[in-house]
């Protein structure tokens, strides 16, 4: 049976790997492009580092959570397509950025040890290669940009759908708080008064 | 007088003979040079260096111990020593002073010390000197010559400061961690004050 909504664990995902994604694009634009001190700059560059596996972590349990939970019906036409491509494209450069820029600390003529947080190191998957270092740079920068033009075409959709169509594409995405009784509501009454077109 | 007597006397003639020429074959003893507590309050040992696509890195050490020895008449009888704990240092990051203390650069586990002994000073003019010495990075020795400006305080008991800028080349000690894409030069600034003992 085809969902109303989508299941919390997807939701809560979501907005963490959303909030995730646009610290790591920020974060990763700051470090190589505003000018820092030194201390400042290395400090970065290993949160950046962390906070990418971290990343890394949390697209394979969402790919976990997707596969698990049922989706709700997607919008109808070249715009449900579109959506189900760009969301599928997500998960492939998410994968594709994260796996160059551990190419790039891998191949790295300086190595670092990448801290995961100080609980432990994460191993290195290949040996500095100075060659392979500007190839797998190059990678993780172009998979970035590609992301970071997902996020505006993602956006764009999502708002489009809830502004100009007014449907429930967006709310139904929306987290839903418990109320005092421990039962989860929010969202639910707007999503019907919005209109039933994408989801029947 | 008894052989024995004769052979003392000639012994002892002989003596007087030999230290006289000792003491006209080496030059006088100069008056030994004045020892100089260094102000650790004051004195800063710093360095800088540049990396491709990274900001200009510069730190200091902490914890250092020196000695000075001046002396103003014959500045050639002075000397300096300084022993820096490689451990100390401090880029302002404790993770990337973590790093610099690693194998990659400082090995401070294997080399805690990097060591400055002068071998010899040589008066520029009244206000500088170049210092002549060795010095030691990772258990390796080279020599160096810094031009050193003195400062001497006029006010009170004597006081000195002492200004050096100097530049070494790390790949001479080995630490050879990710160049070209960090300068092979490193430039060191001390500073220091000292008050005679």
């Amino acid at each position: 049976m085809t969902p109303a909504r989508w299941s919390p664990a997807v939701v809560v995902l979501h907005w963490l790997n959303a909030a995730l994604t646009l610290e790591l694009l920020a974060h990763g634009w700051a470090m190589t492009h505003a000018v820092f001190v030194a201390a400042t700059t290395f400090d970065l560059y290993q949160w950046h580092k962390a906070l990418g596996f971290s990343a890394l972590a949390l697209t394979a349990i969402r790919l976990a959570a997707r596969l698990r939970f049922a989706a709700p019906e997607p919008v109808a036409g070249w715009e449900g397509r579109l959506a189900r491509t760009v969301q599928a494209s997500f998960y492939g450069l998410t994968l594709f950025a994260i796996g160059a820029g551990w190419l790039v600390v891998s191949t790295s003529p300086l190595p670092i040890p990448t801290r995961f947080f100080g609980l432990f190191i994460v191993p290195n998957i290949a040996r500095p290669d100075a060659a392979l270092f500007a190839w797998a740079t190059l990678a993780h920068r172009v998979g970035t940009y590609a992301i970071a033009a997902l996020v505006a075409l993602h956006v764009a959709g999502a708002l489009k759908h809830h502004w100009i169509d007014r449907d429930d594409t967006l709310t139904r995405m929306r987290p839903r708080w418990p109320n005092k009784w421990g039962v989860c509501n929010g969202g639910t009454v707007s999503s019907g008064a919005r209109g039933q077109k994408s989801w029947k | 007088m008894t052989v024995q007597g004769k052979v003392f006397r000639r012994a002892r003639i002989a003596f007087v003979i030999l230290a006289l020429g000792a003491v006209s074959l080496t030059p006088a003893p100069a008056p030994a040079a004045a020892d100089w507590k260094i102000d650790p309050a004051r004195t800063t040992i710093a360095f800088a260096i540049d990396a491709t696509g990274f900001p200009r890195t510069e730190g200091r050490f902490r914890h250092f111990e020196g000695r000075i020895a001046v002396d103003f008449n014959r500045p050639e009888n002075s000397s300096v020593a300084f022993h820096v704990q490689s451990g100390s240092v401090d880029v302002g990051s404790a993770s990337f002073s973590d790093y610099l203390r690693s194998p990659a650069f400082l090995d401070a586990g294997k080399h805690p010390s990097i060591d400055f002994v002068s071998t010899s000073v040589q008066k520029l003019s009244d206000h500088a000197v170049r210092v002549t010495g060795e010095l030691t990075l990772l258990g390796v020795t080279k020599p160096l010559i810094v031009d050193v400006a003195v400062t001497r305080d006029a006010g009170g008991k004597g006081r000195l400061e002492f200004e050096a800028q100097t530049r070494i080349d790390r790949l001479e000690f080995g630490m050879n961690s990710g160049f070209p894409l960090v300068s092979r030069n490193v430039d060191l600034m001390i500073k220091s004050a000292a008050a005679e003992l």
